[in-house]
């Protein structure tokens, strides 16, 4: 417990006050926005959003939404989990839909599937999570925004297993940490990009932390987010900064179909805010 | 299979014996250990309201048998009316926190289609601005801390919800720690009962089960634990005041002895 009271809090390090300046020289130092996501529209490139559900025909998707599976807690099923495929996904609460919305005005052209994995509680289980990552990986998807984790230590390692397979797959896992500083898996591991908020407004301003484990601050106070049944409200969180870098994510995929994980992880560092180049 | 009569009696004498204990546990629990509901709660209400220049701060807790979220505690504008109304689990942005688990600000109500305002019109008080924390036990989510209304500024920042997380954290414990109180008979027996499971042991077990199906306390042990609670304030007192309280139970003491001694009724 000593080790959770002294880790940093997951939204001061992104504070105007706090944010550090990092320096990139030599040809990293080349790595620009210009070149890694403008231009880009995220087209060719599958977003899952792991969460409550998409809302398929909310008008802030537009025709973005390709299908998906919900994944329930089932005790007769292997792994306990029953998979079954959604054409025309929906959402039990209106989180997913907003995260979802977040990626499609910055990636519109991106195709999007949901992966339920909470109920209309609001809750599931790490196994349904883990069963949505495994998910993902084997439907090919690139990018998957996970605007929720687990602080079940018994899960650490089934987790880190799935996030390696994910890294070693070129998937591109981008996670919210917990709103409470608590352990909060696979937020935390170095294979995945996480994320917390930001009190900026504009979608592309990101910034890097040099004392991880968070790594990146994104937009997440106050946000404009669509809802379900076609709703709007405005939302203050680390699952609506995680969705901002999905988004910038697609565009850089779309743009530079060949990189890795680790290659945009990379400029994702070099394109921060607070990085300056020489 | 049919007990023979000294298994019976001697059930019974295992029962009187571990009801003695019991009481024996939850009266000196009462006795030596401080008062956590209404009292702490408030207080941690209060300092939370004033340490964020907030208009108002509640504490509601859930309710898992009536799926809802009732307020027990509360501070500021509105208190009053607000004191033990209830919101289903799944409405207001309170409900929201509570299923998720999640902490939410709300710069204002109006644009969060989350926000149930028939509730707030019935408590007399309609907030701009709220920032909610969930009561975590372990995992489960016992209840939530509200504030509303951060009166020097438009709404509740990033620092806001990790200085609120504190106070939650204080009430959450404060809270386990009076439900474990009051549960604390329950808990022993059940305790007792897996091990004499475990350990093969059935009269035990037997004896355990039939203790947990004898119903509810007898006047004898409801007075005991009132004694409990008063020696708990008088344990309050200042020095002087407590001696004299002290003094005066010695006195009567003494007359039930003596009364005793000479047979009087």
């Amino acid at each position: 417990m000593t080790e959770e009271s002294t880790r940093p809090a997951w939204s001061q390090q992104f504070a105007a006050d706090a944010l550090r300046e990092i320096l990139a020289t030599g040809p990293i130092a080349g790595l620009a926005p210009e070149w890694a996501w403008e231009g880009s529209t995220g087209k060719g490139v599958r977003v899952a959003v792991v969460d409550s559900g998409v809302e398929h025909d909310h008008p802030a998707l537009g025709d973005s939404v390709c299908g998906g599976v919900a994944i329930e807690f089932d005790e007769r099923c292997e792994n306990y989990v029953r998979i079954e495929p959604e054409d025309h996904p929906c959402d039990l609460s209106g989180h997913g839909t907003a995260c979802a919305g977040i990626i499609h005005a910055i990636a519109p052209d991106a195709a999007i599937y949901s992966v339920r994995v909470l109920g209309r509680d609001m809750s599931g289980r790490a196994i349904q999570l883990a069963a949505g990552i495994d998910w993902a990986v084997e439907n090919g998807m690139h990018v998957v925004n996970l605007s929720l984790s687990t602080s079940r230590q018994e899960y650490y390692a089934l987790f880190h297993e799935l996030t390696d397979n994910a890294y070693f797959h070129h998937m591109v896992l981008v996670s919210a940490v917990n709103n409470i500083p608590v352990p909060s898996y696979p937020s935390l591991y170095s294979s995945v990009i996480s994320v917390a908020a930001h009190e900026g407004h504009d979608p592309l301003t990101f910034y890097y932390n040099p004392n991880p484990p968070v790594e990146f601050g994104a937009p997440g106070i106050d946000v404009r987010v669509a809802w379900n049944e076609k709703q709007y409200t405005t939302c203050t969180g680390n699952s609506f900064a995680a969705p901002h870098i999905a988004g910038i994510v697609a565009l850089i995929r779309a743009k530079h179909p060949e990189l890795t994980p680790f290659h945009i992880k990379t400029i994702l560092w070099a394109c921060a805010a607070n990085t300056r180049r020489e | 299979m049919e007990m023979s009569p000294e298994e019976l009696a001697r059930e019974e004498r295992l029962v009187c014996q571990l009801r003695r204990l019991l009481q024996a546990i939850e009266a000196g629990g009462r006795v030596l250990l401080p008062h956590t509901d209404e009292a702490l709660l408030q207080s941690i209400v209060e300092a939370a309201a004033r340490i964020f220049g907030a208009a108002a701060a509640s504490i509601a807790l859930v309710n898992e048998t009536t799926h809802s979220l009732e307020f027990r505690v509360a501070y500021g504008a509105g208190q009053d009316q607000i004191m033990g109304t209830s919101i289903p689990l799944d409405k207001g942005i309170i409900g929201y926190v509570a299923m998720s688990g999640q902490p939410i600000a709300v710069s204002n109500v109006q644009q969060d289609v989350r926000f149930s305002r028939d509730f707030a019109q019935s408590t007399g008080y309609v907030p701009r601005s709220i920032l909610a924390m969930p009561l975590l036990s372990g995992e489960r989510v016992i209840g939530v801390m509200e504030v509303l209304d951060k009166i020097a500024a438009p709404s509740f920042g990033l620092q806001d919800m990790e200085l609120l997380g504190l106070f939650a954290r204080q009430a959450a414990l404060a809270i386990a720690q009076a439900q474990l109180m009051d549960h604390v008979g329950e808990a022993f027996v059940l305790g007792l009962q897996r091990l004499a499971m475990a350990n093969d042991s059935a009269d035990l077990g037997d004896a355990l089960g039939a203790f947990q199906h004898l119903g509810s306390e007898s006047e004898q042990s409801r007075d005991l634990l009132a004694l409990a609670d008063l020696l708990n304030e008088i344990g309050a007192l200042g020095d002087a005041e407590r001696r004299a309280c002290v003094r005066v139970l010695e006195a009567l003491a003494e007359c039930g002895r003596s009364r005793s001694r000479l047979g009087l009724v």
